[in-house]
């Protein structure tokens, strides 16, 4: 009997020994979802342009059919409206981004000179 | 004497408004008045929790605060004149939402970063874990109570006479959320699917983070493990219960927990648990789990084999799991929030 003591050594053993006859060969690592300490580039990017999930546009009450029906309308009612506010903010979150994209390239480039 | 309980949100599946229940349910059998608000609250509560603005104690009422998020309304409360009793169910850090909920990562930092204020605020504190209340120290409170949180998993149901059927079945309950680590649970799941069982399967219970994280996990799945992985939220009682009998190992391997209330479910189910020993599991799940530390995710596969398929350990973990569980009894809990109510009256 292996003791829950004993299991985590037991385990490791095993796994180096799978590894030696060629298993866990695969490696997942890329799939990985790590924490972040600070927002990329990146992000602001992909976060620049806003793009509401509609699937989210619902009430969750226990008869909140016919509501989610009528935020929907509304929704289709005034989308030439929220089109235009959209894409207002879209055009200042992207310019914005940019703008830090080429600032942090200057700062980088100060920085390696300085350095030299 | 009156009580009243202030959250900062309130829905049917978050942990803290059933806590939050529990405890009314138990000020009421002592005789004891007060409601319950919460500055952002969940339709589907149906009135069971009132909104913030309902909120209007006497002097001599007694305040317990609920700290899990951050509320900015919330902080108001601290100007009512009453004694206040500061309960800390611990915000997760804002690094593992960055990347993912920007603004739910705002509101931890910002609720991790207003702790003091609140601790300063607060004549008493009590946290649900020694985790917690280290963390409620560090934030300056001088004596934390520890009150675990007040759960009794027999209310799911007994265990399953036998063993669960095949195939194997490896379960993991807690939202989607990218501390809660389900990212590796799927990828320890393909693991061991490839190295000793290939129609084993995972269950994932849990309301999503945000629609976008959880197609993020679905498309992991689809890519690494088609069809083997199953994902399941707003589940009733009976159907968690049913989950929890059908599944052949518990695998929890995330990085950050204030008590981890599922762990303990596991045990009740005699599930042998693999988890990994960060913030609370350790405390909670005692010596009844398999705790892994170990990056290497093919440790953690191989660890789920044994919890799987050998039979002396999984008895072993059981006896150990059914102490553990007993050594959180809801007695010892109710005793202690009593007694800190009263002092505070």
């Amino acid at each position: 009997m292996t003791s829950p003591e004993e299991a985590l050594a037991l385990a490791r053993e095993r796994a180096a020994a799978a590894r030696a006859r060629g298993g866990y060969a695969d490696d997942f690592a890329r799939f990985a979802i790590d924490p972040v300490d600070a927002v990329t580039l990146e992000h602001l990017l992909e976060w620049a342009v806003v793009e509401p999930d509609l699937s989210e546009l619902r009430s969750t009450r226990r008869y909140g059919a016919p509501i989610t029906f009528v935020k929907r309308l509304l929704y289709r009612a005034l989308r030439q409206y929220h089109g235009q506010v959209l894409a207002q903010q879209a055009r200042f979150n992207i310019q914005l981004a940019v703008f830090v994209g080429q600032l942090a390239d200057r700062v980088e480039r100060l920085e390696r000179r300085h350095e030299r | 004497m009156n009580v009243h309980q202030v959250l900062s949100g309130a829905g049917p599946y978050d942990a803290v408004t059933n806590e939050a229940l529990d405890f009314r349910a138990r000020f009421t059998e002592w005789g004891w008045g007060g409601r319950d608000v919460a500055a952002a609250l969940d339709p589907r509560m149906d009135g069971r929790v009132a909104p913030l603005t309902a909120l209007a104690p006497a002097q001599h009422d007694v305040l317990l605060i609920h700290y899990s998020a951050y509320a900015p309304r919330v902080r108001r409360v601290l100007e009512l004149p009453c004694r206040k009793l500061l309960l800390s169910h611990n915000i997760t850090p804002a690094r593992w939402l960055w990347a993912h909920e920007p603004m739910t990562a705002v509101q931890c930092a910002v609720g991790r970063s207003q702790l003091p204020d609140f601790v300063s605020a607060c004549d008493a504190f009590a946290a649900d874990s020694a985790f917690n209340a280290g963390e409620l120290r560090e934030a300056g409170a001088g004596e934390v109570t520890v009150l675990p949180v007040l759960i009794d998993p027999a209310r799911l149901g007994p265990p399953a006479a036998g063993e669960p059927s095949r195939p194997t079945t490896l379960l993991f309950v807690g939202r989607l959320m990218p501390h809660k680590r389900q990212d590796e649970v799927i990828r320890a799941l393909t693991l061991y699917a490839r190295e000793h069982d290939p129609h084993a399967r995972l269950v994932l219970v849990g309301e999503p983070l945000t629609a976008r994280y959880a197609a993020e996990l679905h498309q992991l799945a689809d890519a690494i493990a088609p069809g083997a992985v199953r994902f399941e939220r707003s589940l009733s009682s009976a159907e968690l219960a049913a989950r929890y009998r059908e599944a052949h190992a518990f695998v929890c391997l995330s990085e950050h927990e204030g008590f981890c209330i599922p762990v303990l479910e596991a045990l009740h189910f005699g599930v042998p648990v693999v988890a990994r020993p960060a913030g609370a599991v350790p405390e909670v799940a005692g010596d009844a789990a398999l705790l892994v530390a170990d990056e290497d995710p093919a440790v953690v596969a191989e660890l789920i084999h044994l919890a799987v398929s050998d039979a002396a350990l999984r008895a072993e973990l059981r006896r150990r799991g059914a102490a553990r569980v007993a050594a959180y009894g809801p007695e010892r809990t109710e005793a202690a929030l009593r007694s800190l109510l009263e002092s505070l009256q």
